[in-house]
């Protein structure tokens, strides 16, 4: 096939993709970086949201102020803990359920459906439905380990450091292994029958099996899950608000991030503040992003 | 031919004028339960006697918080709508510069029809800047036929209640005493009511922090007791809101609640466990200190105007129809709401059907506010903070008092 430079549908292609692709521009710049730039903006000021007008210019030492901060330090901790925590355990939880799901057995488009159930759940609907499963009168948890003669009394989950956030660590665990199952098994999909054909017959046993044909085959997959699910543990917010309103040191960054933007910045000049801590959260994300970028050696095209 | 260019043009203004004159007012409002239906009866009649204005509801969400969000927002975006603000008691000071002064647009008679305490918490730096629409205070439920059945009296102190309710609820298995204990807004409302009973005070009548006190200590002192030395409040307290509570409660789990007057037609209701073995006093006093007394924590919401508003003369028009005795009587009536006009409790049809308001009359008048101040939410999170992890044991009572004395002091400059 041979294409002369008169063809008039080749010559003005790069002008028809250009003007195809200023609305996709132009919709990412407005929704994404517009808000960043303007979020940027604000954090360089001393400010109220109220009075806009009485703004002081501080460059940046709302930053500087960030790490002075030890509510915010401690509550970097408390979300790298729970990052750390349920990224891991829904990780392993995820690559087994994975492995079973990618069995044939009977029902097993059923059970794949099913799985996915407590994913579809909105946040707040379950981070509600297990606060009252955590209640220490009625909720079902109690009641078990009561009938069970494990406890004697009843756990006040949501009130003592040392079960708050193993409590919120579990719902977050419950409600997005799901979507590292589903993540995990599509990448398990992808592994030809001829691999685990060719191991048989070089005599590896199951384990064997696993870590030198599906965990190479699947870990570009954990990695992209594990992105996603960092990044959005990283930024938690309804699943502690909802269940503990950050008591019990369970404050999260973006409920106190939330906190101070409104309640705090209100009229008093902590809105600047509140923005420079908004800009360091996706800072920090962003740092890890890069991270496991590296670390995965993922290649994002 | 010049007629009728004339009549063109007289048609044409004429046409003008009656766009203009229907003004449209927005009006937040609550959603919950019947009262949204009972407003949405009274805009309605209030549309009727007005037919040059027209009243659009904007519900909102229940809890307060997401409300205040929602007004920041609004008010922020210096929008002329809503025109009219739904306000939870502890807002008028964080909102006072935003807000219309309505002290010009009311008579002194016409104020003196509400409950003072109410009209003094909507006044910030002499300004007027809501009017009261219903008022709330904390108040005790107990349970009539167990009282009884024990021979009690309902408690006037802490000791006695914390005597009656280890005494009753040792014998039934049941819980002695729920309340809010939880680290939130509602835990602020408890805690004052005990502070202000042992006769204490966290800021005192000129904003000075006065919170490391022996009456405050043993405000909290009490508190704590209650879930670990005398156990007639389980250790969840520390976790439960208004409807955590209740349930318990409603359920026939708990001798003795703490809570809101909204309870109780939902404790009456015919699948309440608890119907017609209720009853409701003023919450008990402290000992030991002078100045003890009664007190209950005020609540409530206010109606106030937005400041960028382009109809105020209308949406004072609105406001006072709907804080009129007649509207608060039916209001009163059908979404058992407690009306902020003193009038309404001597009403025969009011009290007919809500024959609480009676006894609560009272403790409306005498109801506390809570600390008046623009940075109220940041005050009430020091407090609730501090007392949530004195009762988590995170911290002990002098602790806490110290810790929430000095993070006062620190917020407020002193």
């Amino acid at each position: 096939m041979s294409k002369t430079k008169n063809d008039p549908l080749h010559k003005s292609d790069p002008y028809y993709a250009l003007i195809f692709i200023i609305p996709t521009l132009a919709v990412i710049a407005f929704v994404a970086f517009w808000p960043l730039a303007q979020t940027f903006y604000n954090s360089l000021y001393k400010s109220a949201l109220m009075f806009p007008q009485n703004k002081i210019f501080v460059g940046l030492s709302n930053y500087g102020a960030l790490w002075q901060d030890p509510r915010f330090v401690n509550d970097l901790w408390n979300t790298i803990r729970f990052t750390a925590w349920s990224v891991g355990i829904e990780t392993v939880l995820g690559v087994l359920v994975a492995l079973m799901l990618n069995k044939k057995f009977k029902l097993r488009g059923l059970v794949r459906a099913a799985v996915l159930v407590p994913w579809a759940i909105p946040t707040v609907v379950s981070s509600e439905m297990w606060r009252w499963m955590y209640n220490d009168n009625y909720g079902v948890i109690n009641s078990i380990l009561m009938s069970l003669h494990v406890i004697k009394q009843p756990i006040v989950f949501l009130a003592f450091p040392s079960t708050a956030m193993p409590a919120i660590i579990s719902v977050d665990v419950w409600k997005t292994t799901p979507f590292m199952v589903l993540l995990i098994l599509a990448g398990l999909q992808l592994i030809p029958e001829e691999l685990y054909e060719a191991a048989r017959i070089d005599g590896a046993n199951a384990w064997q099996r696993f870590w030198s044909v599906t965990f190479p085959m699947i870990r570009p997959t954990i990695g992209i899950a594990l992105i996603f699910r960092s990044l959005d543990a990283m930024r938690v917010f309804d699943i502690v608000f909802i269940m503990t309103k950050g008591a019990a040191n369970t404050e999260t960054l973006s409920v106190y991030n939330q906190w101070t933007l409104f309640t705090r910045g209100f009229i008093q000049p902590y809105f600047g503040y509140g923005s420079a801590m908004s800009v360091m959260i996706f800072l920090i994300i962003g740092i890890l992003a890069i991270f496991y970028v590296k670390m995965m050696k993922i290649r994002l095209d | 031919m010049k007629r009728s260019v004339f009549l063109a043009i007289a048609l044409m203004i004429a046409l003008v004028i009656s766009s203009f004159a229907t003004v449209t007012i927005v009006m937040t409002a609550g959603a919950v339960g019947a009262e949204l239906q009972v407003l949405q009866t009274q805009i309605k009649e209030f549309m009727q006697q007005n037919p040059d204005i027209k009243v659009v509801l904007m519900p909102m969400p229940n809890s307060t918080t997401d409300r205040y969000n929602l007004d920041v927002t609004y008010l922020s975006a210096q929008m002329p709508e809503p025109d009219i603000l739904f306000l939870d008691t502890i807002d008028p000071p964080a909102f006072a510069d935003f807000l219309v002064n309505l002290k010009p647009y009311f008579t002194d008679q016409e104020l003196s029809q509400f409950f003072q305490g109410a009209i003094n918490n909507d006044t910030y730096n002499g300004r007027l800047v809501a009017i009261p629409w219903f008022v709330d205070a904390g108040i005790l439920y107990y349970r009539s036929d167990l009282l009884q059945k024990y021979g009690f009296q309902p408690p006037t102190t802490w000791d006695q209640l914390i005597q009656e309710a280890q005494y009753i609820s040792q014998r039934e298995h049941i819980q002695g005493f729920v309340w809010q204990g939880a680290a939130y807004e509602g835990l602020t409302c408890d805690f004052m009511e005990y502070v202000h009973s042992y006769g204490g005070n966290i800021l005192d009548e000129n904003g000075k922090v006065v919170s490391d006190s022996p009456q405050v200590k043993a405000a909290l002192q009490t508190m704590y007791d209650m879930i670990y030395k005398y156990k007639i409040s389980p250790v969840g307290v520390t976790t439960y809101q208004e409807e955590d509570a209740r349930h318990i409660f409603q359920n026939g789990d708990a001798v003795f609640m703490r809570n809101w007057p909204y309870c109780w037609p939902l404790l009456q209701a015919t699948d309440s466990a608890v119907r017609g073995k209720v009853g409701v006093e003023v919450l008990p006093e402290g000992t030991g200190f002078p100045g003890v007394h009664h007190s209950a924590t005020l609540g409530g919401w206010e109606l106030a105007i937005n400041k960028y508003s382009e109809h105020i003369p209308e949406a004072v028009k609105l406001i006072k129809f709907l804080t009129s005795p007649q509207q608060e009587a039916y209001k009163a009536i059908n979404a058992g709401q407690a009306p902020s006009v003193l009038s309404v409790y001597n009403d025969p049809a009011v009290i007919k059907a809500v024959p609480l308001f009676k006894s609560l009359y009272d403790v409306f008048v005498n109801a506390e506010p809570r600390p008046k101040s623009p940075i109220y939410a940041q005050i009430s999170q020091v407090i609730y903070d501090n007392v949530n992890a004195a009762l988590t044991n995170q911290e002990t009572v002098d602790q806490a008092v110290a810790k929430m004395t000095s993070q006062l002091k620190q917020l407020l400059g002193q």
